[in-house]
């Protein structure tokens, strides 16, 4: 081939070569993992911690702003945070925003039956499901300021009094909302918990970081867990292994083939698409 | 009746009182307002849950129509129509066995995830394709993008931690400060657009089709 070929290939190359390459390193890792290191990120670590300062019969409120397409990128974040607060004690209660996300916390609680069991977890006294209750603004500002004004049962119609949430009635009785996001009501329980005082932290995906990273910086956010980079850092912080840490090297493949892509185009346009623009562009 | 409910400034009056009985309370403290404002946010919250009964009845009567009349598409909307019938009656049988308890986990989490996947490679291809050094700007760009690309592998801390200060240089100032700029625009224009609102300016709102300058 010549030097005029190369470059043209380079840079008028098919878009499914890069379908082909992407589905190759992203497939291929995740049948055979290699395990490859990782660092953990300050963030991760502040997240660690945050979520570690609740132990003992402190209430959380676990909300899952999440389809099950979005469950997929930060689901590493959601079993290591759950695991998290089982082992600490915590009381928690789940909500959803979103009807899919009703069916992702029996995804959760599969991956920890052992833990459920371990620190003796009972349905009702520890942990509640309240199933989609967060459909628009309205509902999450009437849980924070009436509690059960707005919710009565929980997901599969069993009434809340006989549960720890018969102590819950407005934003100040939660001691932690740990939510987890690909948008939906993260913003309504920003705006009538955290900013009202209720401590929060946030499991956001990938394209959502910059625009929920200023509320760390201004402390409305104790901390934020990056998309499923994060999530696999907490599993690897808290010693469990998990889907986050699997991915993790076909992440690395994936990031480094599309670097790759992005030299290879620049060289086409330099080699071809320049000269043939006379220069321009 | 009917007429008096349409009045134009009526409704703007109904909509100012309420917001001021939910606006006031954060800054007055009075039990008496506190206890009013979170009946009318209780209301309000069981007004939306039921105004899901209206979207599937007008989903389900436009559905319809579209099928009578053959429209271009039409078994979309068949489709949609019997899924959603579907998906209520299976309802009835439980939800954590039974057909809704199947459909949950062996149709649309496979589907959905699916969809979210392909994501990934509409967006690969962008990138690959989009990422040219065409101009100064374009070269900045490219550059911050391929360092921040580059430390978002997981492996490259391993073997060059020094690129880990210079990518959160860039998050923690010009991510942040666009990220910040967007916000504090978004709310901006939130409180300009509700002041409008409440001046009668922007009645769309209200159902009402055109809306003044």
């Amino acid at each position: 081939m010549s030097d005029n070929g190369l470059m043209k290939t380079l840079a008028t190359y098919d878009r499914r070569w890069v379908y082909f390459v992407l589905f190759l390193v992203v497939v291929i890792p995740l049948l055979r993992p290699i395990g490859m290191p990782i660092t953990v990120s300050p963030d991760t670590k502040q997240y660690n911690e945050a979520i570690n300062s609740f132990g003992d019969g402190d209430k959380v409120f676990f909300t899952l702003n999440t389809e099950f397409s979005g469950y997929n990128e930060i689901q590493s974040g959601i079993i290591a945070s759950m695991r998290v607060f089982i082992e600490n004690h915590c009381k928690i209660c789940i909500a959803v925003g979103h009807p899919e996300a009703t069916g992702i916390p029996e995804l959760i609680f599969q991956k920890l039956e052992k833990e459920l069991e371990e620190n003796d977890y009972e349905y009702g006294r520890d942990y509640v499901i309240l199933g989609y209750v967060m459909p628009n603004e309205a509902s999450v500002a009437s849980m924070s300021q009436d509690f059960h004004g707005a919710v009565t049962r929980d997901w599969l119609g069993k009434p809340l009094d006989d549960t720890f949430l018969a102590d819950v009635n407005t934003w100040e009785d939660w001691d932690l909302i740990a939510d987890f996001t690909t948008g939906l009501a993260t913003g309504y329980l920003l705006n009538h918990f955290a900013l009202r005082g209720t401590p929060m932290t946030v499991n956001c995906i990938g394209v959502m970081i910059a625009s929920q990273k200023p509320y760390v910086d201004t402390g409305v956010y104790l901390a934020i867990l990056q998309s499923m980079r994060g999530g696999a850092e907490l599993e690897y912080l808290t010693g469990h292994p998990g889907p986050g840490l699997t991915a993790m090297d076909a992440f690395t493949f994936g990031h480094y083939m599309l670097l790759i892509f992005i030299i290879a185009g620049n060289i086409g346009h330099y080699g071809y698409t320049r000269k043939l623009n006379g220069g321009n562009r | 009746m009917s007429e008096i409910l349409k009045n134009r400034e009526l409704q703007l009056i109904v909509m100012a009182l309420a917001f001021l009985l939910v606006f006031i309370p954060y800054f007055v403290q009075s039990p008496a307002l506190e206890a009013a404002s979170t009946k009318l946010i209780t209301i309000t919250a069981i007004v939306n849950a039921v105004t899901l009964v209206l979207a599937l009845n007008s989903q389900v009567r436009r559905g319809l129509n579209i099928i009578n009349l053959r429209k271009t598409g039409w078994y979309f909307k068949a489709y949609m129509i019997i899924t959603m019938v579907l998906m209520v009656v299976f309802a009835f049988f439980g939800r954590e066995t039974g057909p809704y308890h199947w459909v949950m986990y062996a149709v649309i989490n496979p589907l959905s995830s699916v969809n979210y996947g392909i994501l990934a490679f509409y967006m690969a291809s962008t990138a690959a394709r989009a990422f040219r050094a065409r101009n100064t700007q374009s070269i900045l760009l490219l550059a911050t993008g391929f360092i921040v690309l580059l430390y978002q592998a997981p492996l490259t801390g391993a073997y060059a931690p020094w690129l880990e200060p210079i990518a959160l240089y860039f998050g923690n100032t010009f991510g942040m400060a666009a990220g910040r700029m967007f916000l504090i625009s978004v709310t901006v224009g939130a409180i300009v657009f509700g002041v409008r609102v409440l001046m009668g300016k922007e009645q769309s709102v209200l159902g009402v089709g055109k809306e003044e300058t």
